[in-house]
């Protein structure tokens, strides 16, 4: 029993993880809140379905929840925020909450409000150390997997994730450095949509599909990225883990309703003992 | 012809102007202090240099060319370089990284041992984190990254302020070294006479003008120079 809620709780990590990567990316280079994570992840999670439907194949859907979430997060940036950037904090997270109603508004429109669910083949549990897991759940670890390797290969072995992580601790250096800030954002928001559409997929493959998914699970992902240490993604993703596995082997003892209050409950609990989070060093954020 | 030549500079950040009318040059090989008292404009001078300072008019040319308009980009790739009063490396990157992440260097690689050669204690050090060196290997990382895209002129904002007394001298003589590698300096400090020391020229500015410019030996032997801006001899 533990043992599964265990495992359940890893793949739920991994998802709060992966949209608490895109929440803090966001804030350490461009320094807001970004409240339209959530609903890139549903677009991510749509164009994974549609993409399903038409092929069967997982790996496919991966790819176009990727593309269209990398698409929707560049589109916003470079319609909204790129306009709006030096303005105030407060300013441009309003802007995210606008970007967000669009985004989620459009969606309701093309695909309708009611929900839809991934057609996966049922397997048998696979029996590992006594613990029955179903495939589907090794399936999507492995997914996620790959994903965070890959946004953190490109964060420390690449020169432009360099310049990312340069942006993030002194924007004026990077400036006199000949780092140029446009190239700069347009990876940050490509990587940060690529991570929402994946964590938006496995949200859609473990639970159902519909246009409020995303901006429901957008304070859990909040929640992470503060006690991950905002800024810091390493510790974004183990603090999405954190959680998840938190909540759900909490869910016997509190129940279905409690186990999102219980993220914040442990957040609290955390940033009382350490204000910077478990893993911050993110200094002087504006 | 004057490697850099600042004239009737004026500028600052908002309304106001923090400089003055500025007439100034830096010679080709040479190390130009500029000192003067707390918000005299030091720093906002500097910032007009690089291009940093959201409002400027006047002229600022490099070899003989005005680069007012240019971009900070421009002004990198023209041969300038800058080094912050604070701030000057990129504490959460390594040592290596700091050198990797500048932009628009010609041959980075052979360039980035180059200056691990030149910086032994850096080398030793490539991977360590910026955020965790000693002051005075933080600097010489400061310097190593600006020198990374071979610049002609190095800005330096009070390139001594944040370090230990006993590494001042060693900074003064890194300092010293720059023009035989081809690179002329524009130094503001606090510590004037030391600077001075190691100047071939000196300017003080007081109120975003300046107030004296002469060679460095001249200002430190001028009795109003000392009195008024540079602190008694053996002081600072
Ligand atoms: N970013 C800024 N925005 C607005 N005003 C500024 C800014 N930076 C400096 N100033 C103002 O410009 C004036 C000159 O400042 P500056 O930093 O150039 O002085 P400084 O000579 O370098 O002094 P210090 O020795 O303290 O470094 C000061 O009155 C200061 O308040
Ligand atoms: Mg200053």
């Amino acid at each position: 029993m533990f043992g599964a809620l265990l495992v359940a709780g890893i793949v739920h990590g991994l998802i709060i993880g992966l949209a608490a990567l895109a929440v803090t990316l966001v804030f350490g280079i461009a320094r807001f809140p970004n409240a339209a994570a959530g609903d890139t992840m549903t677009a991510g999670a749509y164009a994974g379905l549609l993409a399903h439907q038409a092929s069967g194949s997982l790996a496919l859907a991966g790819g176009a929840a990727v593309a269209a979430s990398g698409a929707v997060s560049l589109l916003g940036y470079l319609l909204v925020f790129r306009p709006l950037a030096r303005r105030p904090v407060a300013s441009l997270l309003v802007a995210a909450i606008g970007v967000a109603f669009v985004i989620r508004a459009v969606l309701g429109l093309i695909f309708g409000h009611q929900q839809q669910v991934f057609q996966v083949p049922l397997a048998w549990p696979i029996e590992f150390m006594g613990l029955r897991i179903p495939p589907m759940d090794i399936t999507l670890a492995t997914v996620a997997a790959c994903a965070l390797a890959a946004a953190f290969g490109v964060l420390h072995l690449t020169s432009i994730g360099r310049q990312m992580r340069a942006v993030a601790d002194d924007p004026d250096l990077a400036r006199v450095s000949g780092i140029r800030p446009l190239r700069v954002m347009i990876a940050l928001w490509l990587l940060a949509g690529a991570a929402a559409g994946i964590a938006g997929l496995m949200l859609g493959v473990k639970t159902v599909v519909s246009p409020e998914m995303g901006w429901e699970g957008l304070l859990t992902a909040f929640a992470a990225a503060i006690l991950g240490g905002i800024g810091s993604p390493a510790g974004a993703v183990l603090a999405g883990l954190l959680l998840g596995i938190a909540q759900e082997v909490s869910t016997p003892y509190v129940g279905f309703t409690y186990k999102i209050a219980l993220a914040f409950v442990v957040m609290l609990a955390v940033l009382l003992v350490r204000p910077r989070g478990l893993f911050g060093r993110m200094e002087g954020v504006r | 012809m004057s490697l850099l030549e600042i004239a009737h500079l004026t500028g600052g950040y908002g309304e106001t102007d923090i400089l003055n009318g500025i007439d100034l040059t830096v010679e080709q090989g040479e190390i130009l202090t500029v000192a003067g008292t707390n918000g005299a404009g030091k720093s906002t001078l500097a910032k007009a240099v690089m291009g940093l300072l959201p409002r400027a008019s006047g002229r600022i040319a490099l070899d003989g060319t005005d680069i007012l308009a240019e971009p900070v980009e421009r002004r990198l790739a023209l041969g300038i370089a800058y080094v912050p009063q604070v701030g000057n490396v990129f504490a959460s990157l390594s040592v290596l990284e700091n050198l990797q992440v500048v932009q628009g260097v010609r041959d980075a690689k052979a360039r980035i041992a180059e200056l691990l050669d030149a910086f032994p204690a850096l080398s030793e050090r490539r991977r360590a984190r910026a955020g965790s060196l000693s002051g005075g290997e933080r600097q010489q990382l400061a310097f190593a990254r600006a020198l990374m895209a071979r610049p002609r002129l190095m800005i330096l904002d009070e390139p001594t302020a944040a370090l230990a007394p006993a590494r001042v001298v060693e900074s003064f003589e890194r300092i010293r070294a720059l023009p035989a590698l081809g690179v002329s300096v524009l130094m503001v400090e606090q510590r004037a006479r030391q600077a001075l020391s190691v100047s071939d020229r000196g300017c003080i500015l007081d109120g975003g003008k300046v107030a004296m410019l002469g060679a460095a030996a001249g200002l430190l032997a001028d009795e109003r120079a000392a009195a008024l801006y540079l602190g008694r001899a053996g002081g600072a």
